[in-house]
């Protein structure tokens, strides 16, 4: 048996980075007393799988992670013991069990809404926002492991608008072979409105999504 | 006073490196009303977060401060310098972890002084939280406490902090907030709150003293000018550890600090009387917990914060009445939830075959051991009752029982050290490589690594080698490169060794008296902090800083000092007598052992504080 635990990581911990991440989860599970499951071999660890990591500094509003069990357990029974055991500014939004052959979320992840905040009015970028969508290609560069490389990331922009004068909102695509992140979209976003000067905003992922747009923690 | 701006902070805090060592908020950490409280205490580490966050003494006193309801304790950590340069750079104010408040804001800002070459840090703090860092120029805001090793010697902070706290923290610390709330709510002026601190027993206000020197430069005398300031302050000493507050809960860091882990005190103290050692002076005599305290503070602990590592921690592990015992329950509680014990500090004369077996078990990490000499003679000066035979036997156990990584840790320049002494160190080495291969194959575990290290010996306040000058700066580069050359000789030893520019510095202040205060001013207002990190360390501003003010460094750390000289920490009184330092001094310069005080007291002074000595 597996859980879905969807949490969420905004505030402060957002500068959390996922390795950190990996070992409060394990620590808070371990305080927790749930019957997880260990890896067999010489270090037992416990075998966590997250959705997808964040950026250090990107809040995401409900993360998901999978813990395999060792034992049955009740969702309610796990949600209460792990919400006891995590930091208040970590909390446990669900949970959901899951036989042990339900595919892991990452395998099944397709798309991302995320929201783009700022402290000051963005309204000279957000009136770029229809011009840049017009076009049939664009063209940014991505950095890789292997260097800098030029893509288009038109394909890859699922939903691109504001909300407010201060509020941006977009669903990009996330998966192994086409990921567009928030950060990339604005690099042609500030191109498109040919600014310069960077705005300070906040970014958080809403909402992942697997085919036909489900939300993943459904599926 | 500055504010603190949420958007300001959010775009530096996503500008800096490792963010997450300024957002507070981990497993365990306080959250109290900061305006509820009628005491607030910020408790300062002048080092970075990985590095103050695994540092026990913080974690008992968070724990004793919180556990009173009318006061608040929160953290603040140095900043890494790209946060200190944006914190300046954005006018934000240093804050503390939990509440984000402005650390001017509190009552009192206690410092712990771990290391000497963190003061600049505590400068650099009190400038970044926007407070006057010399006492004189305060008028209002926080008491500026410090305490811990370093506040043995005091003097060379003395114009910057406002009280010290020598000795055991537990209870001295709820005695000096409870005078501080108290006067607090009175009403009282900073000046009557300080007159108030004076007045308990291992309180030292240094406004309250002054120093005169002699024509030398050595001190001529050393008097309190106030009558509420004593003319000796007495360290204070907790009695029985066992009942001692310990925490029951440790915070859990979100990044990995550097002992990131559960941390068991099973004793206080040291009486083997390692002749270099500071810690084994001033934390006389040795206090044990009891296997039944330890096992619940484990489970409590283990409990509240799901750590994967126990370690037990003292000056002296192997010295533990009940370590076999203890370690046997830790493992066989623990071994399920897969929860490792490890055994740092162990002495190598007292290593039980037993207890190496049972640690392996679960997980096997590397021997450190430290022979700190290379020859007996010298072992003999510095009083290491450790023979060659005992070094072998420790390793010939660990390579039988499955280790293949040891440290060897020595120290250059001490004492009466010799080229044969240098040349003892690559004889140990090599007898280490040849213990590995006299054990079978079929029993030893694969890839010998054998890494000695060796510090440059700095003399210490309190120690019987108060009295030596530290090798000078060209004899210890040319000893270093002696040693690298015997050791490179040695097939399959690592080598390395520390800055000695570093030690240099760590020995004026360790024996400094008011004068470096004036020296360690220049040198943060020139540029210097975080000195310990060698990518920091800017030696040329140190000595330009010793320049301007007319001293030398030559005066503090190389000179040989003489029986009747008056010690800027003479007026501190750490238990162990300056007569018996003497004493001590005297027999190592013969070459004379003296034995451990649990067989037979040696009259260092511990006997003159009521219920501390057992025998």
């Amino acid at each position: 048996m597996k859980m879905l635990v969807i949490f969420e990581k905004s505030k402060r911990i957002r500068h959390v980075g996922h390795l950190d991440l990996m070992r409060t989860m394990q620590r808070a599970l371990r305080r927790s007393g749930l019957p997880v499951a260990f890896s067999n071999g010489f270090n037992p660890h416990m075998l966590l799988n997250f959705a997808a990591p964040l950026s250090v500094g990107t809040s995401g509003r409900r993360e998901i992670m999978e813990v395999p069990l060792s034992k049955e357990i009740s969702e309610a029974d796990f949600k209460s013991a792990l919400s006891a055991a995590l930091p208040s500014d970590l909390p446990c939004i669900a949970v959901r069990a899951v036989d042990d052959k339900h595919p892991a979320p990452m395998s099944m992840l397709r798309a991302a809404a995320y929201s783009i905040e700022f402290y000051e009015n963005a309204r000279p970028l957000i009136d770029a926002i229809p011009r840049l969508l017009a076009r049939d290609t664009i063209m940014v560069m991505r950095k890789t492991k292997s260097g800098e490389k030029l893509c288009d990331i038109r394909p890859m922009i699922y939903d691109l608008c504001a909300v407010d004068d201060t509020h941006i909102s977009c669903t990009l695509s996330i998966c192994e072979s086409a990921t567009c992140k928030p950060e990339l979209l604005m690099d042609a976003l500030y191109a498109e409105a040919g600014l310069a000067e960077r705005s300070y905003c906040l970014y958080t992922r809403m909402q992942m999504y697997g085919e036909n747009m489900v939300p993943l923690e459904l599926l | 006073m500055k504010e603190l701006s949420t958007e300001r902070l959010d775009r530096l805090l996503d500008s800096v490196l490792k963010p997450s060592r300024y957002i507070g908020g981990e497993m365990n950490a306080v959250s109290k009303p900061f305006d509820q409280a009628e005491l607030t205490f910020a408790f300062c580490f002048p080092d970075s977060y990985e590095v103050g966050m695994s540092h026990l003494g913080i974690k008992i006193l968070y724990d004793i401060i919180n556990k009173q309801p009318w006061a608040l304790c929160e953290r603040a950590f140095m900043p890494w310098p790209d946060m200190a340069d944006g914190l300046r750079r954005e006018n934000l104010p240093l804050f503390s972890l939990e509440s984000r408040q402005p650390l001017s804001r509190f009552d009192i800002i206690g410092f712990t002084l771990q290391y000497e070459m963190c003061y600049t840090n505590i400068l650099e703090m009190l400038d970044l939280a926007d407070i006057p860092v010399y006492s004189a120029d305060r008028k209002d805001g926080p008491i500026i406490m410090a305490g811990g090793p370093c506040a043995y010697n005091p003097e060379p902070l003395a114009p910057f902090i406002d009280v010290f706290q020598i000795g055991d923290g537990e209870d001295m610390m709820v005695e000096a907030i409870s005078c501080v709330r108290d006067c607090k709510a009175a009403g009282k002026s900073r000046l009557e709150t300080l007159r108030a601190l004076a007045g308990i027993e291992g309180i030292y206000v240094p406004a309250f003293y002054e120093a005169s020197y002699n024509e030398d430069g050595t001190l001529a005398s050393f008097a309190p000018t106030d009558p509420c300031a004593p003319s000796v302050v007495r360290r204070c000493v907790v009695t029985d550890l066992d009942h001692a507050s310990y925490p029951s809960a440790f915070i859990v860091p979100y990044t990995e600090a550097i002992h990131d882990r559960i941390v068991l005190e099973i004793m206080r103290g040291c009486t083997r009387g390692c002749r270099f050692c500071q810690a084994g002076m001033l934390y006389r005599p040795v206090r044990e917990r009891s296997v039944e305290t330890l096992l619940r503070q484990a489970e409590e602990l283990e409990n509240a914060t799901g750590y994967e590592e126990i370690s037990l921690s003292s000056l002296s592990s192997g010295d533990y009445t009940h370590l076999t015992e203890l370690v046997t329950a830790l493992i066989e509680r623990y071994k399920d939830k897969k929860v490792s014990v490890s055994l740092p500090s162990m002495r190598l004369d007292s290593i039980v075959k037993q207890s190496l077996e049972e640690t392996q078990k679960i997980r096997k990490s590397g021997l450190t051991l430290a022979p700190e000499a290379g020859t007996q003679r010298l072992r003999d000066v510095i009083n290491k009752g450790v023979t060659e035979d005992d070094l072998i036997r420790a390793v010939k156990d660990a390579f039988e029982t499955g280790w293949s990584t040891v440290k060897l840790y020595f120290m250059i320049g001490l004492p009466t050290e010799t080229e044969e002494d240098l040349a003892g160190i690559g004889v140990l080495a090599r007898d280490v490589i040849n213990t590995y291969f006299s054990v079978p194959k079929s029993v030893r575990a694969k890839g010998l690594r054998v890494t000695c290290s060796a510090s440059t010996f700095v003399p210490k306040a309190f120690t019987p080698f108060q009295w030596q000058g530290q090798d000078e700066y060209d004899t210890i580069i040319k000893k270093q490169k002696d040693l690298a050359d015997i050791l490179h000789q040695v097939k399959g030893v690592n080598f390395n060794w520390h800055e000695p520019e570093l030690s240099m510095l760590e020995a004026c202040f360790a024996r400094g008296d008011r004068r470096m205060a004036d020296v360690l001013y220049q040198a943060w207002k020139t540029g210097c902090r975080m000195d310990a990190w060698s990518e920091y360390l800017r030696f040329d501003l140190w000595l330009d800083a010793f320049k301007a003010c007319g001293l030398d460094p030559a005066f503090y750390a190389n000179r040989m000092r003489g029986e009747k000289e008056l010690l800027p920490w003479d007026f501190i009184d750490a238990g162990v007598t300056k007569a018996y330092l003497w004493c001590e001094w005297q027999r190592a310069l013969k070459g004379e052992t003296t034995p451990d005080c649990r067989n037979g007291c040696q009259g260092c002074g511990m006997q003159r504080f009521e219920g501390v000595c057992s025998k």
